[in-house]
């Protein structure tokens, strides 16, 4: 066998054309797909909107023409906009509860946890880590036979205390939140720079008023943005709905699930427009007040 | 004003022993540099005085009273990170007055030191700012201005310059040294930077791996250090191994038996004949010349020149010396002998000291 | 200048520092209670809970009967049409896929979103994430629309345009599904990713072209190597959420793709076959996790070089 001969280093004319030629059509290509991904990405939630302004039943292309009789139907629709509300105020009870216990526990977490520090953690991050509808599954089963364990001990529970209540869907909710607000606050509070504690404690302020007047104020951006992220994920939640949803209640995303599955009128279009205004309502304000990297997931 | 005293002050993190048996008594006034290599316990030491570090054994007593055990803010103390810790979401003028409201200082006598600590540090018009929009230097006046507005009884700065570049950190030592002096606290100085400890201390305290080697004032740390490690961490030093030839107190004067012939020192204590000693000599206090030296006073070793470097206000040799000696010296630039030259190496016996192992 | 009733209170404020110290017990320790409460009650129980169900033995009248059988397992694992563990398989060469897919798609987005200067920057990263942030019945909804076989946009458009004579499948068949899949699932793969990217130094990309790489080879030997741990994180969470979704399927795909987590609900919910349903959901979880762990094995050997 014999080598070739070393091709010189400098390559002529005619291959360095070729060369730039097929860098720049790599480079075209590589652009395109990542424009074709935005396009992908994106797409659904026009089409959603566009459907719910259209006149037609179906949407077409061209479209038929501008309406609002969607949002008409939606809004004299006892089923939605019970739910609608329904689901606002589920949202609201989550993001309240799971910032709350996700403020304390990143603080222990993050400060006085010592050795326990990861493994707590990652015990708090569980219901992320799980599959949402295995913990459905499981909160399902559970709420059924805890009733029945709490009668067989005499403690008189009202039947449906955890399934068909709200009770039971609030604490599915705020298991699946807290990680989210968890994580946001506990990123926050490994930034912070502990010398500002030693500094105002220095300088004569107490633990507490410590923590009131510099560790909170600073750490904020992290509480809202967790906060925020918790209410538009409660607001979304499907899987621990659905299968813990009472009777007779169901939230935005369980009865649009009902509806589109039967029905093709676009008056889900205008529900599902209602719910992208919500979240992106709620994005411009985390936006506005603290900036959208401070979400983290 | 405030005396502290620190008494066998220990502390131990699991196994590591960050400070062990520190004692010192700082007088009123007084400025004191912990000065030493990282990782020797200089920062330990300061979070214990401040109240952020538990004593695993000792006493800080500031007046007489023990305050271990106290929370740092019933200390009343000043201090300066590093970092500033300037609070980022407050103005400057909320930062200075954090400490004044702790202190339920009313408002307008508030507003009044406020702006008497601002035109200490010559930063009046900055009141309004926050403290990302000050540079550097601003800010480290800033942090300084916040832990004096208090008027603590202890003013304590960990590496407050360290963070500046050099010019300015010359500046800054220069203008933290006279504000002191002008306000008269207490001080204790955090540092790793031996210049900065020269130029800025009335003491200085050398530690390493948690002990405290030596404490004295400047030109005592560098003319008579007692350990290797001193005179090693501070300046160049030349050290030349010995055995002791006969040392007299009275005298004041040691004679060393050494590879490169007899050496004299001047020692102030009795040695024992035949103990094993390293004299130092500082290369500033060596002079070079082509000929041995006629006085029999003083000391002279040969050599010849290895390298030659000019750094402006000196020239530097490195002399190659018997037994492997290398003697680093420092002399006139404008007196120049070349790399091969034979030379002698001569210093005064008053220039030297000894170091027992 | 000292306050001595500041310093006076020495004595007293001795016992009651509250500085924590592996000793005394500390107050501190009551801020995580709640919380682990919450998770032990109504998470560690439930799924331990889970574990005895799907041990129960089946009634017809009830959700269970007493007793305990190992036969939930065995019914579905021994079952002689190998219905279920087709399913099973469906579902992991499902997974497989659409992980596959996230990856060739996002990686050119993550890498474009850590180099761009642009004054979008932000609002590119919005468009990643906004899919996340949207709830996934109104993202289904979106390609229904659009997919639908009868009157979906793309049939009828391209029906009016006289491209197609009759309207073509693209829904309630995996196509439909794996658009839905792929789509909902992107951003945790480009996160991730870009996570990754973002903390490789450019200078290194540099270097590789200094020394004659294309671009392209540069892509290849220099960014996707360094950017495995991103490629790793994110390849693991788009298979764990695809193998386990449910929305998607049953409203891209119908009952005409089945799925493992279709087919569990249905279980328990229509069927109201509590012990196999739960018996169903572990063998998928095990296999989800055997996958894992053999994904991690092959794939941590090349990260440990640059971790
Ligand atoms: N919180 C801590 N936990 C465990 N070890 C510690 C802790 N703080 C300091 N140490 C150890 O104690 C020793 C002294 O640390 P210290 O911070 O006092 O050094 P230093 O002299 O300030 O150094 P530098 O000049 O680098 O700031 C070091 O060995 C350090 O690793
Ligand atoms: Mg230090």
């Amino acid at each position: 066998m014999t080598t070739a001969p070393d091709p010189s280093p400098i390559p002529n004319e005619s291959a360095a054309a070729r060369g730039r030629l097929q860098r720049k059509a790599g480079h075209v290509l590589y652009l395109a797909v990542v424009v074709l991904v935005y396009v992908y990405l994106l797409t659904p939630l026009v089409i959603v909107v566009l459907a719910s302004v259209n006149a037609g039943e179906f949407l077409t292309f061209p479209p038929q023409g501008f309406s609002l009789r969607w949002y008409v139907a939606f809004f004299e629709s006892e089923a939605f906009m019970g739910s609608l509300f329904f689901s606002l105020r589920v949202a609201f009870f989550a993001t309240i509860i799971s910032t709350a216990l996700g403020v304390t526990v990143a603080l222990y977490v993050v400060r006085f946890a010592g050795r326990w520090r990861e493994r707590l953690r990652l015990f708090i991050l569980l219901p992320l880590l799980l599959p949402e509808i295995l913990t459905a599954i499981a909160l399902l089963f559970f709420y059924y036979n805890a009733e029945a364990l709490l009668r067989t001990l005499g403690i008189e529970v009202a039947s449906g205390v955890f399934r068909n209540s709200v009770l039971g869907l609030l604490i599915g909710h705020v298991l699946i939140t807290l990680p989210f607000v968890f994580l946001g606050i506990s990123a926050s509070l490994y930034n912070f720079d502990h010398s500002l504690e030693e500094a105002a404690r220095s300088l004569g302020a107490s633990r507490l008023t410590t923590f009131r007047r510099v560790t909170l104020p600073i750490i904020k951006p992290g509480i809202i943005a967790g906060a925020l992220l918790a209410f538009i994920i409660s607001f979304d939640l499907f899987n621990i709905s659905l299968l813990l949803k009472g009777i007779g209640v169901a939230t935005l995303p369980i009865q649009l699930f009902d509806y589109v599955r039967w029905e093709y009128d676009p008056t889900a279009a205008a529900v599902a427009t209602v719910s992208i205004v919500i979240t992106v309502i709620a994005i411009l304000v985390t936006e506005k007040l603290v900036g959208l990297r401070s979400l983290r997931f | 004003m405030t005396e502290l005293a620190i008494r066998g002050l220990s502390k131990r993190f699991g196994d590591v022993a960050a400070v062990d048996g520190f004692e010192l008594e700082i007088g009123d006034h007084e400025l004191i540099s912990l000065l030493g290599p990282s990782g020797c316990g200089k920062t330990t030491t300061l979070r214990c005085i401040a109240g952020f570090e538990e004593p695993t054994a000792g006493h800080i007593l500031f007046d007489d009273r023990d305050v271990v055990g106290l929370p740092p803010e019933n200390r009343n103390i000043g201090m300066v990170f590093q970092n500033y810790a300037l609070f980022p979401h407050m103005t400057v003028r909320q930062n200075l007055a954090f400490g004044l409201e702790m202190r339920s200082v009313p408002k307008s006598e508030m507003a009044e030191r406020i702006a008497r600590v601002l035109e200490t540090v010559q930063l009046g018009d900055l009141g309004e700012r926050y403290p990302r929009q000050l540079s550097g230097g601003q800010q480290q006046r800033i942090a300084l201005a916040r832990a004096m507005v208090v008027e603590p009884s202890i003013l304590l700065l960990d590496e407050p310059l360290a963070n500046l570049d050099a010019k300015l950190r010359e500046e800054m030592r220069f203008f933290v040294r006279s504000l002191q002096k002008r306000i008269g606290i207490t001080t204790v100085y955090v540092t790793h930077d031996q210049a900065e400890a020269m130029v800025i201390s009335d003491r200085i305290v050398v530690m390493f791996d948690g002990h405290i080697h030596q404490v004295g004032a400047p030109d005592e740390i560098y003319s008579r250090p007692v350990s290797r490690e001193v005179a090693n961490f501070i300046g160049l030093t030349n050290f030349v191994e010995g055995r002791v030839q006969g040392a007299d107190a009275a005298a004041g004067e040691c004679r060393l038996e050494t590879a490169v012939g007899t050496l004299r020192c001047a020692y102030p204590e009795t040695l024992d004949v035949g103990r094993e000693v390293a004299l130092i000599v500082r290369p500033e206090a060596i002079s070079l010349s082509a000929a041995a030296p006629a006085e029999s006073g003083t000391n002279a070793i040969p050599g010849r020149v290895g390298e030659r470097y000019f750094l402006g206000n000196i020239t530097g040799y490195r002399i190659s010396c018997a037994d492997d000696l290398l003697l680093q010296v420092q002399d006139d630039p404008w007196a120049s002998f070349d790399v091969g030259d034979e030379v002698w190496c001569t210093f005064d016996a008053a220039h030297a000291w000894i170091i027992p192992d | 200048m000292t306050d001595p009733a500041r310093v006076q209170s020495t004595g007293t404020a001795r016992t009651a520092s509250a500085r924590p110290s592996r000793r005394r017990w500390n107050p501190t320790h009551f801020l995580v209670f709640p919380t682990v409460g919450l998770l032990v009650a109504f998470l560690v129980f439930p799924y331990l809970n889970m574990v005895v169900m799907s041990f129960r033995n089946p009634s017809t009248s009830q959700v269970f009967a007493p007793g305990f059988t190992v036969g939930n397992y065995l019914d579905a694992i021994l079952d002689t049409d190998l219905y279920y563990l087709e399913i099973l398989w469906d579902t992991m060469v499902l997974g497989a896929a659409t992980t596959a897919i996230c990856l060739a798609l996002g990686f050119p987005v993550a890498y474009h979103l850590a180099r761009t200067s642009s004054r979008f920057k932000s609002v590119l990263y919005a468009f990643v994430l906004s899919p996340l942030l949207v709830g996934v019945v109104v993202r289904c909804y979106g390609w229904i629309i659009i997919l639908g076989n009868n009157d979906g946009l793309i049939n009828t458009t391209l029906m009016d345009l006289g491209l197609i004579d009759s309207p073509m499948t693209l829904m309630y068949n995996t196509f439909g599904v794996s658009v839905g899949l792929v789509h909902i699932f992107l951003p945790f793969m480009i996160l991730p990713l870009l996570g990754a990217i973002q903390s490789i130094d450019p200078a290194l990309e540099e270097a590789a072209q200094s020394l004659g790489a294309s671009r392209l080879r540069t892509m290849l030997r220099v960014v996707f190597p360094l950017s495995l741990p991103g490629v790793q994180a994110g390849t693991v969470l788009v298979f764990v959420l695809t193998i386990s979704s449910y929305v998607i399927p049953i409203l891209l795909g119908g009952f005409s793709v089945m799925i493992m987590p279709t087919l569990v609900v249905q279980q328990l919910m229509d069927a109201m076959l509590w012990p196999f349903g739960a018996a169903l959901a572990f063998i998928l979880s095990i296999a989800g996790a055997l996958v894992v762990y053999v994904y991690f094995r092959l794939t941590s050997r090349a990260i440990r070089g640059i971790a």
